[in-house]
């Protein structure tokens, strides 16, 4: 069925089916060295029951406030915000300075300048600016996330063909419908790489953003368990961290390939 | 009258600080409806002739101007063709020929009416739905020729549009584009370095010096060809075994060397 191992790993199946191995195999490691052999003292590393008991715990009866769906759809909430908010305005921007030199003149210098900056930097003024709540959370995932969003679509203009731009120039093509039609797609792929990197970087923000104070989210059971000391806690809320940042980034996946139909490899014969 | 005119053109480049004269002093006129080649050692600026009619690039003196206006921006008036074919990879094959008559502001009626002939007349019925990936470089030129010819612009201006391509397919798409330049006589300066593809094509062949390009001599084609009759032979390669074309093919070469010989590189 298959000429080899290659081909296997290529399908959908053959994906799902190397996913799941890897999964088993882990988790049988994780039973071996914990429960079986005691490898590994429970204290530091939870035993998988103590995580799955966790996990009934957290789901049922609530931990931190709240039960484990409210954690996730909070912190789901407040990711879709910041990176939603950051690409539309950084995809723009980068489009703009892509294609204009002298918006790039105008912009670069205060970008270069920030760009450096960590975003967990922003914390601090973000609690002074918009207090504990969500909002100041949604705006350091906006900065960790406008970065890359930027970067990415600049790029992307500046890699189009010169051909290619100077065939629309020769064709009369110009304002909205150059963007539209040459300048977006063009840069499509790059502005994908952006948005995957927005996207990794708003999870990776908000989980910090939440450790230090919020009610609700990943990141508050985190800071939870911690002062709780309860490292089976500990590993569900990072194995959903996990969870959300996967799943977000495969529907992304899914929404690349759909945008892009003219980058699918299927050749006429 | 004269659809391209080049007046006492010159072109230099800063280079390092330096000014390197590219084209100096040219003077060359295209006729309506007449086919010209450039043909001229690499870095000649015969590209450079080209991209100043398109308005992508000017003089640094003198004038170019097309159908009586100076050139003074790229336009649909003035259709490229270029080397690297330049489609869009995110518009089907009817797509990126439609792009144009759109932004020309052509009603949907004859944009299909136009797209259709041009298809037809390209040989890519069938494929109007493909991407330029999926189709073969010899394919993707023929819909940059149809998007260029559909414009049904002032000048056609073709820079090396076979230079891509692999040498079967490069013979069939010139016997292409002489069927279509003689039914359809277009104004078209036409940029090459491959000689017999000059004299299969043209009109008149210009021959630039080597840099900074100046014109060597300009040949008429046409009259030849008319007289011994070419356009008989439905082949390349018989065209090329005739005795005028081989001798026409000869003496532009040995024009070509002399400027060679006094090029280092070479």
């Amino acid at each position: 069925m298959f000429r080899s191992t290659d081909d296997f790993f290529a399908t959908g199946i053959g994906r799902f089916a190397t996913v799941l191995g890897v999964l088993l195999v882990t988790v049988l490691l994780w039973y071996v060295a914990t429960t079986v052999t005691g490898f590994i003292d429970a204290n530091r590393l939870p035993r998988p029951v103590e995580v799955w008991q966790s996990l009934q715990a957290i789901a049922t009866d609530g931990y931190g406030n709240g039960r484990l769906h409210q954690h996730v759809l909070h912190s789901l909430k407040l990711v879709a915000m910041g990176f939603a908010a950051a690409v539309s305005v950084g995809v723009p921007l980068g489009l703009a300075m892509g294609h204009s030199k002298r918006i790039e003149a105008l912009i670069n210098p205060a970008f270069l300048l920030l760009r450096p900056i960590p975003p967990l930097a922003w914390i601090p003024l973000a609690i002074v600016w918009l207090g504990l709540e969500d909002a100041s959370k949604i705006l350091v995932i906006f900065v960790a996330a406008f970065v890359p969003s930027v970067i990415n679509s600049y790029t992307g203009v500046r890699n189009i063909d010169k051909p290619v731009l100077e065939a629309a120039q020769m064709l009369g093509i110009r304002g909205f419908s150059l963007v539209r039609e040459v300048l977006v797609p063009g840069a499509l792929p790059m502005i994908f790489t952006g948005l995957r990197l927005s996207l990794q970087a708003s999870w990776t923000t908000l989980v910090a953003a939440e450790l230090i104070g919020a009610l609700y989210g990943l990141g508050s059971i985190l800071n939870q368990a911690a002062q709780d000391i309860y490292p089976a806690m500990i590993m569900v809320a990072m194995i959903f961290v996990g969870i959300c940042g996967a799943a977000t980034t495969w529907l992304l996946g899914q929404f690349e390939r759909r945008a892009m139909p003219w980058q699918q490899k299927s050749v006429l014969q | 009258m004269s659809a391209i005119e080049f007046k006492n053109v010159s072109r230099s480049f800063g280079r390092d600080g330096k000014d390197v004269l590219v084209l100096d002093n040219v003077s060359l006129t295209v006729a309506s409806n007449e086919f010209v080649a450039i043909v001229g050692p690499s870095g000649c600026g015969k590209t450079t002739c080209m991209r100043m009619a398109a308005g992508l690039e000017f003089p640094s003196q003198g004038t170019v101007s097309v159908a009586g206006k100076p050139v003074i921006e790229p336009g649909p008036d003035r259709a490229v063709v270029f080397q690297q074919f330049a489609l869009f990879p995110w518009k089907s094959v009817y797509e990126n020929i439609d792009f144009g008559l759109r932004a020309k502001g052509l009603d949907e009626a004859e944009r299909k009416r136009l797209i259709a002939h041009y298809i037809g007349l390209m040989n890519l019925s069938g494929f109007e739905s493909a991407f330029p990936h999926q189709l073969s470089g010899g394919m993707q030129q023929r819909v940059a020729i149809a998007r260029a010819y559909a414009l049904d612009p002032q000048a056609l201006l073709m820079d090396e549009p076979f230079g891509a391509l692999d040498a079967q397919t490069r013979v069939v798409m010139q016997e292409e584009l002489v069927k279509l330049a003689r039914k359809n006589p277009r104004t078209v300066l036409f940029i090459t370095h491959a000689v017999e593809e000059a004299v299969y094509l043209a009109d008149r062949v210009v021959i630039m010096t080597s840099r900074p390009g100046r014109v060597k001599e300009i040949l008429d084609i046409k009259s030849i060809r008319e007289q011994e009759q070419w356009d008989q032979h439905a082949r390349v390669e018989d065209v090329m075994d005739l005795a005028s074309f081989v001798h026409l093919r000869t003496r532009i070469w040995k024009s070509l060397r002399e400027e060679h010989a006094g090029d280092p590189e070479h």
